[in-house]
């Protein structure tokens, strides 16, 4: 009886406290075991340098020789010294690098530079410039635009203070479009494999070109995607890079390409020209194929180029036999040496017709032998009756008035004849082609004509009423010869 | 003994054997506390403020019993990266002890995803603004020398070089990526690409891909919480006043002069952060 007592005390005793329990505890909760990352584990990633080669750095690179135009007249978004890496490749095959601060220079210079370099600009090329450009391109020269999607102008807005981005590639695609080439306003991206960041990424897929030769693999460190249907396509990414614009992959897109004429070489990105970048993986590799490239330009040189047409240190200077050395000759030549100095050429007064080196001849419209190696390669026809000359593309030119220029180049030198009705007709011309760039001439590839406007009838004396110049002239400007020739092609 | 006597001792038998022991009972089941389910909520940023409150009210949580478990309540953008890991790793200690579920309101992103992640389960609203996994920081200028200012190293003016700050940045994406999925494992139903892309998900979307587990209000995450720890009949509490917490956080976000909040941060540094206004790009 007591035993049974003992168990109705206990579950009274035991059963509120289990009725409160289940109120309020089911169960036992889980505890799973709680892992945090290993934060001890996890690495700061290192760029894959290039392994230094002192070999390599002792080799000597060919001697190529020519300026490159380094464009700083565009509110571009690079200070010079970023690009030291390149200038210095540059420097180390013979060349000069020229930075353009005015615009208005560009259309002189791209006369005798190897290649034109854009870097990020800001600000639009004017549709003269664009195309002094192509013209430039058309010659044989080269145009390199690096673009870069780092380096945008960054506005905010008044109201909301959003940022906005102004891409370079605003600026680069009205240059880069007559050559079929787009710079996206986007960057690439690969969030797979990347050099530090997700949008420095590697390119390890080439376009077969002197430009990839000895790449493995190069890191470009935010770049536009640049598309050339027509062109080659450098550098292309792996199937994980991606464009900023669509997040997907382009197989026909990648960070740089090469224009159809391969005369046009575009980068979505020049931050791996810059330091401590230009040294990881082969990106050293690939500048130094870019230098190679712009100092490689096979620029064709013409009348077009003048004054810088001549490539040796002396010009020589012939007076041929019909011409005399009168005072207003002498000083026509005068005028064109102190043009020429400022190119650094000297002039050379030679008695003999020259065999080789850079000659400027000086003649009349009257045949004669010593002429007829100059005039021939031309068929340059002398009407018998004194009234014109036949110049073929031109058709009959009146030899009043009109001066005849024709360039010859071959490997033993670049000839220039100018030929005139009367020697005061070729001081007019020789004043003409000494004093402005031949803006006044209508030049046909190796063949100009220029009006000197006197009809025989040239007078230095400023006295003469005579000396009134006719229409059409185009009056002698002063001298505005860029210093510093560049000896291309 | 009477018949009467014969009562009386069955009265006393009862009343020892039964209703004293009842009664011993109940004042013993008394003694039983009602259980309690903890919220802390998170209605800023993530910083030295914020933060030091959040561990406060996380070792209230791990230091008293009762609390069984606790629902985090989102509202946040993040906030910086080391305030984040600091709460981020006290936040393990309590979820070693009790369930942890997550509460979207109105926003859990960056930091305050990475918080999420340290949960047994996540609920959001069908647009809450969820993800964002991913950190920003500010480089350093170039250095420059400064002629009125002197220092003793090439970096003391300006931390690091550029480029090791941002291989440090990217450093603690992959920290913040393991954080996601030990947290979240195989839910995850997307690439990691996909996750560390940093976008920002709306709840429903977030419920798609395994960044969150289920649409669901706070109601439904403290019954979550209180199951998780199976308990039942449990009363609500915000941890915020429990462990009394009185001060006012300092402004971490910029404010203009006409008192317009700015989602950008006062100071640079590194952030695990939502800024929305980053776009506008044309």
């Amino acid at each position: 009886m007591k035993k049974n007592m003992f168990w109705i005390a206990l579950a009274a005793l035991i059963i509120p406290v289990l009725a409160r329990g289940f109120l309020y505890y089911r169960g036992v909760p889980n505890q799973p075991e709680i892992a945090t990352p290993d934060y001890q584990a996890l690495t700061v990633s290192q760029p894959p340098l290039e392994t230094p080669n002192p070999a390599a750095d002792k080799e000597e690179v060919k001697q190529i020789n020519g300026i490159v135009l380094l464009d700083y007249a565009h509110t571009n978004q690079y200070q010079p010294a970023e690009v030291q890496s390149f200038s210095e490749a540059i420097e180390k095959r013979g060349g000069k690098v020229e930075t353009i601060t005015d615009a208005t220079s560009l259309e002189n210079k791209l006369k005798y530079a190897s290649a034109y370099i854009v870097i990020s600009p800001s600000g639009a090329f004017t549709a003269d410039e664009i195309r002094f450009v192509q013209a430039f391109v058309e010659r044989g020269g080269r145009l390199i635009v690096f673009a870069d999607a780092t380096r945008g102008v960054i506005f905010y807005d008044f109201s909301s203070g959003a940022p906005i981005n102004y891409s370079d590639a605003n600026a680069v695609n009205p240059l880069l479009s007559p050559f079929g080439i787009t710079v996206n306003n986007d960057y690439l991206y690969n969030e797979e494999e990347h050099e530090g960041n997700f949008r420095n990424i590697f390119f390890d897929e080439f376009g077969k070109n002197e430009l990839t030769f000895g790449l493995k693999r190069v890191a470009l460190y935010g770049t536009h995607s640049v598309k050339s249907p027509s062109g080659l396509t450098l550098l292309r990414g792996a199937e994980s890079t991606y464009s900023s614009i669509d997040d997907a992959h382009d197989p026909a897109q990648g960070a740089a390409a090469l224009s159809e004429d391969e005369n046009v070489l575009a980068f979505g990105d020049f931050t791996f020209l810059t330091s401590p970048y230009q040294n990881v993986a082969d990106n050293a590799t690939l500048i130094s194929n870019i230098a190679d490239f712009a100092l490689g330009s096979k620029q064709t040189i013409s009348l077009a180029n003048f004054p810088y047409i001549f490539t040796q240190p002396t010009l020589q200077v012939y007076p041929s036999s019909e011409v005399q050395l009168t005072a207003e000759t002498i000083g026509a030549i005068s005028g064109l040496q102190t043009a020429l100095s400022n190119l650094n050429t000297s002039i050379e007064v030679v008695d003999e017709t020259p065999r080789e080196g850079d000659a400027l001849i000086l003649g009349t419209f009257a045949p004669s032998d010593d002429l007829s190696n100059f005039t021939d390669p031309f068929n340059v026809e002398f009407d018998e009756s004194g009234e014109t000359i036949t110049v073929k593309n031109f058709g009959d030119i009146g030899r009043a008035g009109n001066g005849l220029l024709l360039f010859d180049k071959n490997n033993k030198g670049n000839t220039l004849t100018l030929l005139a009705d009367t020697t005061d007709d070729l001081i007019s011309l020789l004043t003409t082609v000494t004093s402005n760039s031949l803006s006044g001439c209508v030049l046909q590839g190796d063949i100009g004509v220029c009006s000197v406007g006197y009809g025989g009838s040239f007078s230095t004396d400023i006295g003469e009423a005579t000396a009134e110049p006719t229409s059409g002239e185009a009056t002698p400007e002063p001298i505005n010869i860029e210093t510093t020739p560049t000896p291309t092609g | 003994m009477n018949q009467v006597d014969l009562k009386w001792a069955n009265i006393r038998r009862w009343l020892l054997w039964l209703v004293l022991p009842f009664v011993v009972g109940i004042l013993i089941a008394s003694a039983i506390p009602q259980p309690v389910v903890g919220i802390i909520r998170l209605d800023d940023a993530i910083y030295a403020y914020t933060a030091r409150d959040m561990i406060t009210q996380i070792n209230y949580a791990i230091d008293h019993p009762q609390i069984r478990a606790v629902v985090l309540a989102f509202d946040s953008p993040g906030g910086t990266v080391v305030d984040t890991e600091a709460v981020y790793m006290e936040l393990a200690r309590l979820r070693a002890k009790k369930p942890v579920v997550t509460a979207v309101n109105g926003m859990a992103a960056s930091g305050a995803y990475y918080l999420s992640a340290n949960s047994d389960y996540i609920y959001t609203k069908p647009s809450s603004l969820v993800g964002n996994i991913g950190v920003i920081g500010y480089l350093p200028p170039t250095p420059i020398i400064f002629e009125e200012v002197i220092s003793t190293g090439p970096y003391k003016l300006w931390g690091a070089p550029r480029d090791s700050d941002m291989r440090q940045i990217d450093m603690l994406k992959e920290g913040f990526y393991q954080a996601v999925m030990l947290g979240r494992g195989d839910r995850i139903k997307v690439s990691p690409e996909v996750v560390l892309s940093g976008r920002i998900w709306i709840g429903t979307e977030a419920v798609n891909i395994g960044i969150a587990d289920e649409l669901g209000t706070e109601t439904d995450a403290l019954n979550k919480a209180a199951e998780l720890a199976k308990v039942a009949n449990y009363k609500t509490v915000d941890l915020r006043e429990l462990a009394g917490i009185v001060n006012t956080p300092l402004p971490f976000f910029i404010q203009s002069p006409d008192g317009v909040k700015l989602p950008y941060p006062i100071e640079a540094g590194l952030y695990m952060l939502f800024i929305p206004q980053l776009s506008g790009q044309k």
